[in-house]
């Protein structure tokens, strides 16, 4: 079998035959091929590892339309033109049930496979998309934090890691990446996750680029450390006592490294699975095919927007979760068939729920407290969480009965093994749907 | 007083002060700059001949005309109000979507104009270090759009800014605590008697003036009660201090006790000796380097508050010294995505950028003008990049040097710009009533889409520099020439020996009977292509 090491080492040198790979290059992954030895580094490095995909729904996700609360009196009270009856829904229990627009998600509900965590949010909700998606994203509700949660998990449970151990299909960075030492990568899609030539004798040029975009090995050593093993950037970036250049060079070769790659998976992986052509199929058809070209990738962060629904709610908001429902269909069918599917545990999250009352356009405001999904073989279907009241309410929202860091703590801990305290600063009571 | 350097300087060292000072230029403007000597050179940059104002802002930018403006919205908010009695719920509130929608597109417009003006104002200027500090205050006194939500505001702010920009940091404080989009954007508005707001309270000390462990959380409790009753007339853009809504009792900050307002507390501030270092500090971070030595910060510190905190003696210290041109502070700085964008147009002679390209760039790139990720401002240096921005720098000056024939646009995000997509700009206010959101801004509809479409068109002409001037016919033959003077354009020092082999080696493999343009394209995009040229 293949090492990683020689796997990177062939990337290198497939890039660009004729050159020899410098001598520091060679000497690095010599060290990580010694770091790697060690079972711990092995365990969160490997192919075989543990795979969370985060899915944002951005905008704000209604979760009192997502998770039903039909048996409330107090739901059609408040929803006279939006509130879903008992024959609109897949029932789930004889308070509520699924949206019928998330047919599939209700079939993986009744075999065990998906769990519901109600009244998610945290204390002091702060109602603005930004502040809001940042404080989900850093998991601190003070919003001070420059680093991101999984930017924390990289940094404290991935040492030796190379950057793709966090990817996220998207066209900036998510905040939750923000990291001292490794940010993972973001890219919008593998054609142009590369240098482009555009231009003549592309073989030539491109030999020319990979020749300016390693380090020199006859003239700088690398800084303490520095190295693809502590790969680049992060918010407050870099290894401490690295130059300027050395550190840049240090991202020019993981950029070329990891953009290699990447591509090479994306030509060489097509999925079995058909998936349709919404944007968020697209990300996970490339998340699935990442997995199935045996990225080393902890982490996938894909998105999927248009939930803020203040006006005209109704039809919008269940084709957004219709596509939700039919591209996470996709990626299942598409982990099964590799035979990935009990590695892969999908989170959803979104910066919050909305109003309980309907607002004046058919339409809901932001609001606070939802639902989010956690989906997988290896996860203990079921509702977990206590349903909030709809009568006793903050300002006119949910009051929040789940802190999303339990959330967190819990795939933190019981998925990716390993201890959430130093990634979420504190310790948080953790639920049972991870068995 | 930092050890001055001599009058006689090199002419790398000229390009290294127009870098820092400014955003850099091509080798004639280089070559000016050198010949004045250092002294001349530095007094150049601070007393610029071109006046504020040379470079008009927008019309709607203007305070009477934006004045003018609001009040207008405010009337048809009113009318739209008084249409709307009588109508059901759903009827008036389809009204009310109406005459907001307006205000919306026009919004949406002015902010994306606010932009561009900017970076073309930082592009085109004669009075570069003027503009520079305008950045500095921007970054410092962090405010963003998507709060703010008022482009008139932002742009007011931004003119204080750069009317303040070598001119005193204590007045510009005192100023900046009434500027109409700080107050907006730290809740100073509703900072009330009753309730006061910390927010303002506890950023003037901490970030923007004495910096964390130099106050403490009481100063900033009573501090926060002086800074109540300043109260923003939204139709007018102007502040006023309303004596009924300020907490007249007595307040003890930094051991003074006194009826102090928000005037007074600023005042108490600048007594402490620390509000001299942490800005001297950050000066010297911004255009030297990064983690400056404690006895050159100490004698910053000392020279400032002598100098009573204005701020031209500061930099014309900084630009005078010796440890300014060291060789560890030139050449050694990671340029801000602005920085990369405003010099490697000036370093191709371009007097403009394609026209919405730019914008989605410093999208990608990680620095939106008037959008700063929060109150701190961004994070400099090293935080800039990452594997995907790098490529997309890479790819940015391919697209810039190559034209939109060659090389492939970048692809406008729709998950967080307002210029492409108002759902993530809509913030509502916690008030529940639709009142609440007559100022509600950046709503997604068919008219953005097409303005996002007309800019995309228009970056799809984009030819490219001309290269018949910046490499005359004559310098292509020559290929060592050639070779140092583009190193020379674009990285004004010599060449490390093996990129220049490299290059020479590509311009000897490239070059048939004639240089092309095509071929200069494809020289420069390389030479672009590395991560030394992302640093300045």
């Amino acid at each position: 079998m293949k090492t990683r090491r020689d796997f990177l080492r062939s990337t290198l040198l497939g890039a660009s035959a004729s050159w020899t790979v410098p001598m520091f290059v060679d000497q690095t992954f010599a060290q990580l091929h010694n770091t790697s030895k060690d079972l711990a580094v092995q365990g969160v490095t490997g192919k075989d590892g543990p795979i969370l995909v985060v899915v944002q729904l951005a905008g704000g996700n209604d979760g009192l339309n997502t998770l039903v609360p039909f048996g409330d009196d107090a739901y059609h009270k408040a929803r006279p033109r939006l509130a879903k009856s008992e024959k609109d829904i897949i029932k789930l229990s004889d308070y509520c049930g699924l949206n019928s627009a998330m047919p599939w998600l209700g079939s993986q509900f009744k075999e065990g496979d998906l769990s519901i965590i109600q009244g998610v949010g945290y204390p002091n909700p702060n109602r603005s998309h930004f502040v809001s998606t940042s404080i989900w994203e850093t998991a601190d509700p003070s919003n001070h934090s420059n680093t991101g949660w999984l930017g924390r998990y990289f940094d404290n449970a991935c040492p030796g890691a190379d950057p793709t151990v966090g990817i996220s299909f998207n066209k900036t960075q998510p905040e939750s990446f923000g990291a001292i030492n490794n940010p993972g990568i973001c890219l919008s899609s593998p054609e142009l996750y590369r240098w482009i030539h555009s231009g003549g004798d592309k073989v030539m040029a491109e030999e020319f680029f990979d020749d300016l975009n390693r380090p020199d090995g006859e003239n700088d050593a690398p800084a303490e450390g520095g190295s693809i093993a502590m790969p680049a950037g992060g918010k407050t970036g870099g290894v401490k006592g690295e130059s300027n250049l050395a550190f840049l060079e240090r991202v020019a070769l993981d950029a070329r490294v990891s953009s290699a790659k990447i591509l090479e998976i994306a030509a060489k992986h097509k999925s079995k699975a058909e998936y349709d052509g919404s944007p968020l199929s697209r990300s996970l058809n490339l998340v699935g095919r990442m997995i199935a070209g045996g990225l080393p990738t902890r982490v996938f962060y894909v998105s999927h927007g248009g939930f803020d629904t203040h006006n005209n709610q109704d039809g919008t908001h269940e084709r957004l979760l219709q596509q939700l429902d039919a591209s996470l269909k996709s990626f299942m069918a598409d982990l099964k068939e590799q035979g990935n599917a009990d590695r892969v545990v999908v989170m959803t999250f979104s910066e919050f729920g909305r109003r309980v009352n309907e607002n004046a356009s058919g339409g809901t405001d932001h609001g606070q407290g939802s639902c989010l999904f956690v989906l997988g073989q290896p996860v203990k279907g079921g509702l977990a969480g206590k349903h909030p009241s709809l009568t006793d309410l903050s300002q006119g929202d949910l009051k929040f009965t789940t802190d999303f860091r339990g959330i967190y703590a819990t795939v933190l801990e019981n998925w990716l093994k390993t201890p959430s305290k130093p990634i979420l600063k504190g310790n948080f009571e953790k639920l049972g749907f991870m068995g | 007083m930092l050890p001055q350097a001599p009058d006689s300087w090199t002419i790398f060292e000229a390009a290294h002060l127009l870098n820092r000072a400014g955003f850099g230029g091509n080798p004639d403007e280089i070559k000016a700059l050198h010949a004045l000597g250092r002294s001349k050179a530095v007094d150049s940059l601070l007393n610029p001949t071109e006046p504020i104002g040379a470079i008009p802002m927008p019309a709607w930018a203007n305070r009477e005309q934006a004045i003018e403006d609001m009040r207008e919205r405010g009337k048809q908010f009113i009318e739209t109000q008084r249409a709307t009695q009588g109508m059901s719920a759903a009827e008036a509130e389809k009204t009310r979507q109406q005459s907001f929608k307006t205000a919306q597109i026009e919004n949406r417009q002015h902010g994306i104009e606010g932009q561009g003006w900017w970076f073309r104002a930082m592009l085109t200027t004669k009075a570069p270090l003027r503009e520079k500090m305008t950045l500095f205050w921007h970054d410092h006194f962090a405010s963003s759009i998507q709060k703010v939500k008022l482009p008139p505001l932002m742009m007011l702010q931004n003119d204080l800014f750069r009317r303040h920009a070598l001119g005193n940091f204590r007045a510009l404080t005192h100023e900046i605590a009434k500027d109409p989009a700080m107050m907006l954007y730290l809740d100073t508005q509703t900072s009330k008697k009753d309730q006061p707001n910390e927010n303002f309270a506890r950023e003037v000390m901490e970030l923007f003036t004495l910096g964390e462990g130099h106050y403490t959380e009481q100063d900033i409790h009573e501090a926060a009660r002086a800074f109540t009753g300043y109260q923003l007339n939204r139709m007018q853009g102007s502040v006023f201090h309303n004596r009924f809504q300020w907490d007249d009792g007595d307040k003890t900050v930094f051991g003074k006790t006194g009826k102090f307002d928000g005037d007074d507390v600023i005042n108490l501030i600048f007594d402490q000796p620390q509000a001299a270092k942490l800005m001297a500090g950050k000066l010297w971070e911004y255009f030297a380097a990064e983690d400056p030595p404690t006895a050159a910060v100490e004698a910053l510190a000392n020279s400032f508050r002598e100098a009573k905190y204005e701020i031209a003696p500061l930099l014309r210290e900084i630009f005078l010294s010796k440890e300014f041109y060291a060789p560890d502070v030139m050449r050694n700085q990671v340029k801000s995505p602005i920085q990369f964008l405003v010099q490697l147009l000036k370093q191709l002679d371009l007097q403009e950028a394609p026209q919405g390209y730019t914008l989605v760039a410093q999208q990608q790139l990680g620095q939106v003008l008037f959008m700063p990720p929060n109150v701190a401002g961004w994070d400099w240096g090293k935080a800039w990049i990452n594997t995907s921005t790098l490529l997309t720098r890479y790819n940015v000056a391919g697209f810039i040097t190559k034209g939109a024939q060659e090389a492939p646009g970048l692809v406008a995000s729709n998950d967080d710009m307002m210029m492409q997509d108002g759902e993530m700009m809509d913030e509502s206010a916690p008030n529940p009533a639709p009142s609440g959101q007559q100022f509600q801004l950046f709503r997604k509809n068919a008219s953005d889409e097409q303005m996002a479409n007309g800019r995309a068109a228009a970056a799809r002409f984009w030819k490219g520099p001309d290269y018949d001037k910046v490499v005359p016919r004559e310098l292509r033959n020559r290929h060592e020439d050639l070779i140092d003077t583009l190193g020379f354009r674009f990285f004004q020092a010599p060449l490390p020996e093996a990129h220049r082999k490299r290059f020479l080696a590509f311009a000897e493999e490239k070059a048939g009977v004639i240089f092309t343009n095509h071929e200069i394209a494809e020289l420069i995009h390389l030479m672009l292509s590395t991560p030394d040229y992302q640093l300045c």
